[in-house]
């Protein structure tokens, strides 16, 4: 019976010699300070959104707020900070709180409702014309064009003024815009993965279209619509004020943000502030929006 | 010239006439191949444009004779306008009409052509005063922020184009006007009337043109700034050049800037649709006489036959504008111009 063999020997036959490792460029300060940096670009935007969306929806669960379309004319044009009034009230005496969550209430409503519209049809859409190529693709990569092609905006104004305004209207109308964009990236992205050898392992292993296609394309091409939706909820939160704003998107009374800068904008010398509180939430929301999307993306990789 | 020498030399001397040669560069294969491509987008977007506004409760005779005429009028009317005919037959007319080069009459009466050629060089000029003041903006930027990246100069660029993707167009125009118009008294905020002189044209198109231009100056910068430092850290050629000794700012101009300028003009091409929808905004915003202020006046009266018209001629602009980023792409690309294989 051989004698043990001292426990280093036996390590270094048991696991191969690795090479030395180069000299790091980079220092364990500088390595934690980056690490540091990366996890706040993720988590400051969205810390902000999670504020913003707790605020819109659970606060007034929580707690209950005044009135966001009736107010008391006597104490109109308060100041912010004035009891009972966070936030101030309008020139009628509406608390200016109250309709900035209300109204925040309806751009996230409208903006994540139209998302999911337009990544299910979307998505759908540009899986279908990627994965089964030819004359599909033809086809749906020209209907895609059309919408494309065809204002988005415009159409928006058009269904809303013909349809008259309502929260369901803006939404259809806002689809016209999310769907071709929303079709376009999954088309490109599912191009780009029909050609990776996995792909061709799963088709040659007789694995069905329709389970190649939620197995293998739709976890793959998740990151890239994650990332590209927040972006685009950013765009419609955007898109769904100008629609108020030119008097086509959520009816007055009812508070929403684009509303109140609209109105805003017309007593700017007498009372700056209301139009000041919505237009710093909304370019809040949207940055918010943008740094999440960006911070993703450097985390998921995505072009 | 550099494309006449190429098709010359591809073809085999003497063999064919010219259009058979022509016919064999594959840069103008290319261009024929969008073309026909164009073809079916263009007659989906008329197609659409006319489902939309049928399908819409939109009573054109009604809008057009107003709220106190009588329903016999509104028949004869309807019926004058060919309104009571079926879908295909409406929709087949305005084709041929279309195709013909009118696009109808609108309910005011006029002509659709001559409220186009009336509105829309002004909208044209703000658009590309935007269009091309940001682009000149946005490739400083970018090769300065590019040159070292997260340097000051590069931090400071992605705050600016942050910003100003970030901001709402409604709320960057008051902005804007509350600055530069009201408090400052630089500029004027047009109401109706541009001026006569084209100094006081432009000087009236600034701050509308800043409202559009802003936005596109951030998508731009963001997008070559990107492209920029990917090529500087990826591409051999870069690698090559500067262990030539080229010097820093000639590889990441004369080198890396070609290059990305394809990724620029492509984006360029396809956003060309998105200003359309912010000039309505900024141009009702600022009283400009342009197409999208007109535009939103004929969706409020209910004026189908404008709508038709501007919608379809804003269509027409973008397909256009996909059709020149592709052609500018087949004639600056040597790879495509050539028909090399290996892009």
């Amino acid at each position: 019976m051989a004698a043990p063999l001292p426990e280093p020997a036996l390590a270094s036959v048991l696991a191969p010699q690795s090479p030395p490792g180069l000299p790091s460029l980079v220092t364990s300060r500088q390595l934690r300070s980056q690490r540091l940096g990366r996890a706040l670009r993720l988590w400051i935007p969205a810390g902000v959104l999670i504020f913003l969306l707790a605020m819109c929806f659970l606060w007034p669960l929580v707690y209950q707020l005044p009135s966001p379309t009736n107010g008391d004319i006597l104490v109109a044009s308060e100041p912010p900070f004035s009891p009972g009034h966070i936030l101030g009230t309008d020139q009628v005496g509406v608390d200016i709180f109250s309709q900035i969550v209300y109204g925040g209430q309806e751009a996230f409503e409208v903006a994540i409702a139209t998302t999911i519209i337009g990544l299910v049809v979307g998505s759908a859409i540009g899986i279908t014309a990627g994965y089964f190529g030819r004359w599909v693709d033809a086809v749906l990569s020209r209907v895609l064009d059309v919408l494309i092609a065809f204002p988005a905006l415009v159409l928006a104004l058009v269904i809303a003024q013909g349809l008259g305004p309502s929260k369901f209207h803006l939404i259809l109308a806002l689809s016209a815009f999310a769907i071709p964009t929303v079709g376009r990236v999954t088309r490109g992205s599912t191009l780009v993965l029909r050609s990776q050898p996995f792909m061709t392992a799963a088709r040659l292993a007789g694995t069905r279209g329709w389970r190649i296609i939620v197995r293998h394309i739709v976890p793959n091409i998740m990151p890239t619509l994650v990332t590209f939706s927040l972006l685009g909820i950013g765009i419609l939160i955007i898109l769904e004020g100008a629609l108020d704003y030119l008097g086509y998107g959520t009816p007055p009374p009812n508070p929403s943000w684009g509303n109140m800068i609209a109105t805003g904008q017309t007593v700017m010398t007498a009372q700056p502030e209301y139009v000041l509180i919505p237009s710093i939430f909304l370019l809040v929301t949207v940055i918010a929006l943008n740094m999440l999307g960006d911070a993703l993306r450097e985390r998921w990789g995505v072009q | 010239m550099a494309l006449v020498q190429q098709v010359q030399l591809q073809s085999a001397p003497g063999a064919g006439n010219r259009a058979r040669r022509a016919a064999g560069s594959p840069a103008l294969r290319l261009v024929g191949r969008r073309l026909l491509a164009a073809i079916p987008v263009l007659w989906g977007v008329t197609f659409l444009t006319y489902v939309v506004m049928s399908a819409l409760p939109n009573d054109t005779a009604q809008a057009a004779l107003g709220l106190k005429a009588t329903p016999a009028q509104v028949a004869a009317l309807n019926h004058a306008l060919g309104l009571d005919q079926p879908f295909w037959v409406r929709y087949w007319r305005w084709l041929v009409q279309v195709l013909h080069g009118n696009l109808g009459t609108s309910i005011t009466g006029q002509s659709v052509n001559s409220e186009l050629a009336q509105h829309l060089p002004t909208t044209l000029i703000l658009l590309a005063y935007a269009l091309v003041v940001s682009l000149l903006l946005a490739i400083i930027v970018a090769v300065l922020a590019a040159r070292r990246p997260n340097g000051i100069a590069d931090r400071i660029s992605l705050a600016i184009s942050m910003l100003g993707l970030s901001i709402a167009p409604y709320v960057l125009a008051f902005i804007l006007i509350i600055v530069f118009a009201v408090k400052l008294g630089w500029f004027p905020v047009v109401s109706g009337s541009l001026g006569n002189t084209p100094l006081s044209y432009f000087k009236a198109l600034t701050l509308p043109a800043a409202s559009i231009g802003f936005p596109l100056f951030a998508v731009y910068t963001r997008l070559l700034r990107a492209d920029l430092v990917e090529q500087m850290q990826r591409e051999d050629y870069i690698t090559t050049a500067k262990a030539k000794g080229v010097s820093p700012w000639r590889v990441l101009i004369k080198h890396a800037l070609r290059n990305s300028m394809f990724t620029l003009i492509t984006v360029v091409g396809l956003n060309l649709g998105t200003l359309v929808g912010a000039a309505a905004i900024i141009e009702t915003l600022f009283s400009v006489p342009g197409i999208g202020y007109f535009l939103l006046n004929s969706i409020s009266n209910h004026d189908v036959p404008t709508i038709e018209g501007i919608v379809l001629v804003f269509a027409l602009i973008t397909v256009l504008g996909n059709l020149l980023a592709d052609l500018a792409y087949a004639v600056l690309d040597p790879r495509i111009r050539y028909g090399s294989t290996t892009s």
